[in-house]
């Protein structure tokens, strides 16, 4: 400052002016001893009074003077005299006060017994070592985790061929498009020589020799104020390449540039402006003194890092990237949900198909078909003769699980159903067949009379059976045939040359009669009237006219017996044939027999004979 | 780290560059030197068991043809200076920037350079004027940028002249 500080007198200092004072005064007043008397009154009345004060003033005086008593004395109020000048905010300078003594007395501590030193902050060089590795991972990891986020999307990609297409790995381009900022160096210049003073740098930055650099940023200053002859003082505040910013700081004897790779905040040059001054507060003399050893600025380095501030599309990428993830999950969502509407909608289409199948199956009626808690439920009328509609669900290939039929039992009205029905409950015999057209049974070949009978008394009671159709094979037809059959199969022997009747021939007579009857009680139809003619043979012993009239008698006298027994005479005629129509061959005495005997001719009115 | 800015300075075509060029570390192009009007090297030189890194300045220039940029001297504890030993007119060019320098920035230590001693027999400079040198108390060096000859050991003591 080039004054000298003015002195002010300290209260100690007052003590001492006044002890001395008493005490020249008492030793160069003149006279005072040779006044025997007044001097003597004077001498005591000073002493009286001023006695007690003098004696303190001396014992503080020696006090003062002696440098143990002062040393104890300061001893006693030294830390509550640092406390206080630290609670009146002067701890600044109390520090700058105190730092070179304690610098000196460390570096003495060390230089004497360097153990000492280091087991004193042995306690705190582990943590803070382990918080200097967990800060530098953790800004490692930052960055790795930017790249990491960005490594497989498609912005990703796009920087795996920038990488490729430059040279460069793909953390460098990708750290880089994730940056709105990044300090990436900082470089501290001493501006008379252009020699580097102090440099910082950012992890994973690609980094030039600072004694180069720093020279030829300095060179460039240098040409620009020779180019444009600008003012000594003045420099370059900024350089631009592309998205790299060179921003410089200049102060009296350094310079601050600092290499920024994106679009830096005001504020940066603020904090590049303090850092400034205060390296240029701290080191001035050091810096005046440069002569390129950088020794005193160990320390610097450390300010300079405080400026290596970095700001990443932290927001910005997130947002991106959470609109990306929506839109392809959207994307996904939509393939998934179209794909399973699809596949529904399919699914549905089949088994809507299957349903129009069904419905065609005759016994099967489909009342409705909905989907309910992911199965097809049908609800519908079923004949139990119907086909199985599992067979129809298995034959689409469709999963019968999803099938949930609901079926209420009922008799179908469809012809096949009638005839599988009509089947059932008839049961035709062999040779007999039945169909059913329209609601009409039709009964194909010859059964009996007795099964006809029944179908025809049973068949209303089938469902569906609304007529009968029995062709030419109506039940009185077969009843006829039958009763004719009987008749004409029935034979009456007679003992040789004889028309009497046995009594067993009379049994038999009577067991054909009711044949007899039925015959000629039929409906006429259209056959017209019924004659039953009563054919007499013989055998062929005897003349022919012999046996002519045998005939003819055997013949009569059975005619006569069925009038007697009921049958109308106009019904029943006899016929002797004597031997014309031998019912066997005369080959033996046995069938011989047979010839002596009446056989039974039915003849309806178109074949019946006079 | 001991940092030390030198320069070097000489005529048009002596050989600083060749020098730089081949025997220091450098990351510019020669370019810089036409535009800029200088170009930044390093060496690193040991002296008593003492790394330096000279930081070499190659100025562009000899105010005949193309001014100095004396602005880029500045700072500088010492400097080369560089002739060329077939072309006597480069030492009284030398002669020449010597004063120029002592004016601009002191009296700092500096190393003569008589380069292309490849070419010995084509040298204009003699002995006497070697002789002259050596009554001015400069240190000279021949040196060869072609073969490299004393080029190490002219930075060297350059080196141990500014350190002391």
């Amino acid at each position: 400052m080039g004054f000298a500080p003015q002195r002010t007198p300290e209260p100690s200092d007052t003590s001492s002016f006044m002890a001395d004072a008493a005490k020249n005064r008492s030793a160069n007043e003149p006279g005072d001893d040779s006044s025997p008397n007044g001097s003597g009154s004077l001498e005591e009345l000073r002493h009286l009074i001023l006695a007690p004060e003098q004696e303190a003033l001396e014992r503080l005086h020696e006090r003062i003077e002696n440098p143990e008593s002062r040393t104890e004395d300061v001893s006693g109020v030294v830390a509550e005299a640092i406390q206080r000048r630290r609670d009146q905010g002067g701890s600044d300078a109390l520090s700058e006060a105190l730092a070179p003594t304690i610098e000196t007395a460390l570096r003495e501590s060390v230089r004497k017994d360097p153990a000492t030193l280091a087991d004193a902050l042995f306690p705190v060089m582990g943590p803070a070592i382990r918080r200097s590795i967990l800060e530098t991972l953790r800004s490692f990891l930052d960055s790795f985790n930017q790249v990491l986020d960005q490594s497989l999307s498609l912005q990703g990609l796009k920087w795996r061929v920038e990488a490729l297409r430059t040279g460069r790995s793909f953390t460098e381009v990708a750290l880089l498009h994730s940056l709105v900022f990044r300090v990436e160096q900082v470089f501290l210049i001493h501006k008379r020589t252009g020699l580097p003073i102090g440099h910082a740098v950012a992890p994973a930055v690609a980094m030039q020799d600072p004694s180069l650099v720093s020279g030829m940023l300095s060179a460039i200053q240098d040409f620009v104020r020779d180019s444009f002859h600008t003012g000594q003082g003045q420099a370059v505040n900024r350089m631009n390449i592309g998205d790299l910013d060179v921003w410089v700081e200049s102060g009296p004897y350094a310079i601050l540039a600092a290499v920024i790779r994106g679009v830096a905040p005001r504020g940066l040059h603020d904090r590049m402006a303090e850092t400034l001054e205060k390296i240029h507060a701290e080191y001035a003399v050091q810096l005046d003194q440069f002569d390129g050893d950088n020794a005193p600025f160990v320390n610097v380095n450390k300010e300079l890092s405080r400026c290596l501030e970095s700001k990443f599309r932290e927001e910005k990428s997130r947002s991106a990237r959470s609109y990306g993830y929506a839109l392809a999950a959207a994307i996904v969502l939509l393939a998934v949900v179209g794909g399973w509407l699809g596949w529904r909608s399919y699914q549905y289409r089949r088994w809507n198909d299957l349903m129009a199948t069904l419905g065609t199956q005759p016994g099967l009626t489909i009342t409705s078909f909905a989907r309910e808690r992911g199965r097809f439920v049908i609800h519908g009328l079923r004949d139990p003769l119907s086909p199985d509609p599992m067979k129809f669900v298995n034959d689409a290939h469709l999963d019968p699980s999803q099938a949930e039929f609901h079926w209420g039992a009922y008799y179908a009205l469809d012809d096949p159903l009638i005839q599988q029905r009509a089947i059932r409950a008839f049961a035709p015999p062999p040779g007999v067949s039945l169909s059913v057209n329209g609601g009409v049974l039709h009964v194909d070949g010859r059964p009996s009379s007795k099964w006809l009978n029944d179908l025809r008394s049973r068949a209303p009671l089938i469902p569906g059976i609304r007529a009968l159709d029995f062709g030419h094979s109506t039940p009185e037809q077969v009843a006829f045939d039958e009763a004719k059959n009987r008749v004409q199969s029935t034979l009456v022997r007679f003992p040789l040359a004889s028309s009497d009747l046995s009594s067993a021939e009379r049994s038999n007579l009577r067991e054909v009669l009711p044949s007899l009857r039925e015959l000629l009680n039929a409906p006429a139809l259209s056959r017209g009237a019924v004659i039953i003619v009563v054919v007499g043979h013989s055998d062929s012993t005897g003349a022919e006219s012999v046996n002519q009239n045998l005939s003819q008698r055997r013949a009569e006298r059975i005619v006569a017996q069925f009038i007697q027994l009921g049958i109308p005479a106009g019904s029943i005629q006899p016929k002797g044939v004597a031997t014309a129509e031998p019912v066997r061959p005369e080959d033996s005495e046995e069938n011989r027999q047979f010839n002596r005997s009446v056989t039974f001719r039915v003849l309806t009115s178109s074949a019946s004979q006079p | 780290m001991i940092q030390k800015k030198i320069c070097m300075l000489g005529s048009f075509a002596v050989g600083k560059t060749s020098l730089a060029r081949r025997f220091v570390e450098g990351i510019f192009s020669d370019t810089y030197l036409t535009t800029v009007g200088v170009k930044i090297d390093k060496k690193v030189v040991q002296v008593n068991g003492t790394e330096i890194n000279l930081v070499l300045w190659d100025l562009y220039g000899d105010d005949d043809f193309q001014k100095i940029r004396w602005s880029h001297f500045n700072g500088a504890a010492g400097y080369l200076l560089v002739a060329d030993g077939t072309r006597r007119a480069t030492l009284e060019k030398a002669e020449f920037l010597e004063e120029r320098a002592r004016k601009e920035i002191g009296p700092v230590p500096f190393i003569f350079l008589i380069n292309k001693n490849d070419l010995a027999g084509e040298w204009e400079i003699d002995s006497e004027n070697e002789a002259q040198l050596a009554e001015k108390n400069w240190t000279v060096f021949r040196t060869s940028a072609k073969t490299g000859e004393h080029v190490d050991e002219a930075f060297a003591q350059l080196a141990r002249k500014i350190v002391g």
